[in-house]
């Protein structure tokens, strides 16, 4: 296990350079820069010597790649700079909006495992009756609406009519239940149907057979026997889906005021704050890497086969 | 099977431990200002307004960000009236003594939220620290020294600044007090930070809300409300739902679509006034055909500016008829000019083209083709450029339209165009003297074509070294007749600040200016 952890590592080191140089030049080759964002000409007179002198301030007249050298050089110090507009530290700026992409994240994972299990679970038993029909409509609705609509509807039901539940805003739980809700539900329709293939696939097995004649109770067949190993492709999708979820949904950022890292990138994006973005792609590269990797030995958990390095009699 | 059961045990603490680790996670983040700021009633103790921005505030930092003084926390030496003119506000009197110097009394009897009194050395050092903190500022102030003595402030200027009133109405200048930052520490004082405002801050949460409470000794009469949530959403949407939900009483910047639906709350209604934005087609000067002046004259005679103010905005805007709106003392006051395809048509042929046997305009055989830019960061900008094609296609001239991410960089950088949608604030602090300066002299910011006219040029020079404010509304008026005339840009709409209020808040109305937004004497039945 050790061994895997150190390899990744140096896996990670690799790709997030790869990752931050390919970023910085798509940048750079793309058409536009923050200084006239900085002075604000858009309310402020400004000249045309003050746009220069800016750019000359911030290197912007440099070879992309001394830019980039520049940019590493301080990253080697662990200094991820200063925000062009932001007008604080990158790194205190990231290190404020991921708590709240993590709650997001854990909130969406929480309601979509709790909707997920249970739909495919009895979707899986109850093959082609009622609970079946039920949570295959729920699944291509789930799939089908998109997420700004899902976040309207919930807002107008529980905020508007229901008045529930808190609109918007972060810091008590109920701030947390549409935001959650809003994102656990199209992952619960996927996530559904998935382990419900899983499921019946499962269910198919030998060993599953063994364990019916063995007169084992049937809950326990399907929720010991077959979900173990149902789980396998889930986990795999659930890693790729966290990966993106680390990264921020601006839509639902954007849908409750939730200060998440979502919105910060694609605001980033448009002002061409580039150490923002940059900051950004490291940290999100190092979650899915890291995600990646539990999802990794997470295998070995489940499966007992895959623990086992090659060649090794169990 | 026991080592089945044993994973599954795993297996369920895992899952227990997800749910366990969600909980916590939302428990840990504070939950002070639990549900009460969500319930819009309250009893005749508690006066509360709770109002929505279109944009996030990240800092309250007065020198950084308008929300600090729109919120009624901060206040600037002069400001604003709803003529637009400048009128006195921290600052009771300003003379200039000569071209360089500026003397600004400061008003007696004015404390900050710490109890500290208000005076001129108390300004220069928040000025000190504003321009220190905000390039921005220090470009518009262009300050050389100051001296305080007693109540009165002395600004000698780097250079002739006679629009230094005017530029003082600009939030960045608000006066704070540089004593409490020192106290309190910069961060903590940019999460609260310490003015001469109606109301103080009681808890900011970046980018989500500020909750405020009255300042007792305020120096214009104690404000009338105790408590004001000042929140922030960037979906329109939601915002116009807060308003129904009765959540919110005033809401900023309503979709134009939910307006029939807001008004047919009795308990609502929506205030939709001209703001100081201009939304205009660009010519871009540095193409042959768009130097004759006819043919730009042409483009803007198949302008449909009524159209564009009733069916693209769908009401909310007011046609244009120049740079700057017609509220403003040195706005255009002229007739809207209407659409007129035989116009066009006239000025194109005195131009050398002729329509031919399929309708269209040409000339040398070559079909009259315009490349128009648009961007969807505005979306009615988009509209006015497909109203425009159709409009023109009526007239035998063919424009094709596409979609660009960055204005301003396309501008300056492809020279592919002959027209651009724009828009602008025209006159973000009363004055003209910012736009015409930017948009029509050489180097100027909004000037991506390298416009250069010897006329306005010359008039502009005699604005920029005037203080006298009839005399500057006056040359500003020249400038835009010459702008007119020679159409570098053709004025399509001010498109209308839209505002959802609750009936329930009295003596406040939504300024064009966007600044005063809460006030001490804004009330609730």
């Amino acid at each position: 296990m050790l061994q895997i952890i150190k390899k990744r590592a140096l896996q990670l080191i690799i790709v997030l350079f790869f990752l931050s140089l390919l970023t910085f030049v798509l940048m750079k080759l793309a058409p536009g820069d923050p200084v006239l964002l900085m002075l604000e000409a858009d309310t402020f007179a400004v000249t045309q010597e003050d746009e220069d002198a800016l750019r000359k301030e911030l290197g912007f007249d440099k070879p992309v790649i001394v830019q980039y050298g520049m940019w590493l050089l301080q990253l080697l110090k662990f200094d991820l700079g200063y925000s062009y507009l932001k007008g604080k530290p990158v790194l205190e700026e990231i290190m404020y909006r991921l708590p709240a992409t993590l709650q997001l994240t854990a909130g969406g994972l929480f309601v979509m495992v709790l909707i997920a299990v249970p739909l495919g679970t009895l979707s899986a038993r109850y093959r082609g009756k009622l609970p079946d029909h039920f949570s295959r409509i729920f699944a291509l609705t789930g799939a089908s609406v998109p997420l700004f609509w899902m976040g309207l509807l919930l807002i107008y039901l529980f905020a508007y009519k229901l008045q529930w539940l808190p609109m918007m805003g972060k810091g008590t739980i109920t701030q947390m239940i549409l935001p959650s809700l809003t994102l656990g539900l199209g992952m619960a329709a996927e996530y559904s149907r998935l382990l419900r293939a899983g499921l019946l696939e499962s269910l198919s097995e030998q060993y599953i057979r063994a364990a019916r004649a063995r007169g084992i109770a049937e809950w326990r067949v399907l929720s010991l026997h077959a979900m173990r190993a149902a789980l396998l492709p889930v986990i795999t999708v659930c890693g790729m889906s966290i990966g993106s979820l680390l990264a921020g949904s601006v839509v639902t950022e954007t849908l409750f005021s939730w200060p998440g890292l979502g919105t910060m990138a694609v605001s980033a994006i448009f002002e061409r704050d580039y150490p923002i973005i940059q900051g950004f792609v490291l940290l999100t590269g190092l979650l899915v890497v890291g995600v990646n990797l539990l999802v990794d030995l997470s295998y070995g958990l489940l499966d007992p086969r895959i623990r086992k390095p090659k060649g090794e009699l169990s | 099977m026991n080592s089945l059961l044993h994973t599954n045990k795993r297996l369920i603490a895992l899952l227990v431990l997800l749910m366990l680790s969600t909980a916590a996670i939302a428990a840990c983040s504070s939950s002070e200002n639990a549900n009460k700021a969500e319930q819009g009633g309250e009893s005749d103790a508690e006066k509360k307004v709770t109002v929505i921005r279109n944009f996030k505030a990240a800092s309250l930092d007065p020198h950084n960000s308008f929300e600090t003084l729109r919120a009624g926390i901060v206040e600037t030496l002069v400001r604003l009236d709803e003529n637009m003119e400048v009128q006195e506000w921290l600052a009771t009197k300003w003379e200039a003594v000569d071209d360089v110097t500026w003397v600004f009394t400061i008003r007696e009897g004015v404390t900050f939220h710490d109890g500290t009194k208000l005076d001129a050395a108390a300004v220069k050092a928040s000025f000190e620290r504003g321009i220190a903190a905000s390039e921005v500022l220090a470009g518009s102030l262009k300050i050389a020294s100051m001296e305080a003595n007693g109540s009165e402030l002395k600004i000698i200027t780097t250079e002739p600044h006679p629009a230094l009133p005017s530029e003082l109405v600009n939030p960045y200048a608000s006066v704070i007090s540089v004593t409490a930052e020192k106290e309190m520490g910069t961060e903590a004082f940019n999460n609260a930070p310490v003015g001469t405002g109606p109301f103080e801050v009681v808890k900011f949460t970046p980018n989500i809300e500020a909750e405020l409470t009255r300042y007792d000794g305020y120096w214009n009469g104690k404000a009338k409300l105790n408590k004001v949530i000042y929140k922030f959403n960037e979906d329109s949407n939601v915002r116009a739902l807060a308003l129904q939900s009765k959540d919110a009483d005033i809401v900023y910047s309503v979709p134009s679509e939910t307006v029939a639906t807001i008004e047919q709350d009795k308990e609502l209604h929506v205030e939709s006034i001209a703001g100081l934005r201009v939304h205009y087609l660009l010519y871009n000067q540095q193409k042959p055909l768009m130097q004759d002046v006819r043919v730009r004259k042409a483009i803007d005679w198949l302008l449909d500016r009524q159209s564009v103010a009733k069916d693209v905005m769908l009401g909310n805007g007011t046609p244009a008829t120049g740079p700057f709106n017609s509220s403003l003392p040195f706005g255009s006051k002229e007739a809207v000019q209407a659409k007129n395809g035989d116009e066009a048509q006239k000025l194109l042929e005195e131009a050398g083209f002729k329509l031919n046997s399929s309708g269209k305009m040409e000339k040398d055989g070559k079909a009259l083709t315009l490349e128009l830019a648009t961007y969807g960061a505005r979306p009615e900008l988009p509209l006015i450029a497909q109203l425009l094609q159709s409009d023109a296609a009526k007239a035998g001239v063919t424009i094709n339209i596409s979609t660009i991410e960055n204005a301003d960089t396309y501008i300056r950088e492809n020279k592919d165009w002959d027209i651009v949608t724009y828009s602008n604030l025209s006159a973000p602090r009363g004055d003209g003297g910012y736009f015409l300066n930017s948009a029509f002299m050489p180097g100027g910011s909004l000037n991506g074509t390298n416009y250069e006219n010897e006329a306005i040029t010359s008039i502009m020079k005699k604005l920029n070294a005037t203080s006298d404010i009839a005399e500057r509304i006056k040359l500003t008026q020249e400038a835009v007749k010459e702008v007119m005339d020679d159409v570098p840009h053709s004025y399509a709409v001010y498109p209308n600040l839209i505002v959802g209020m609750n009936n329930r808040v009295t003596d406040w109305k939504p300024g064009p200016e966007e600044y005063y937004i809460i006030t001490n004497l804004m009330d609730v039945k």
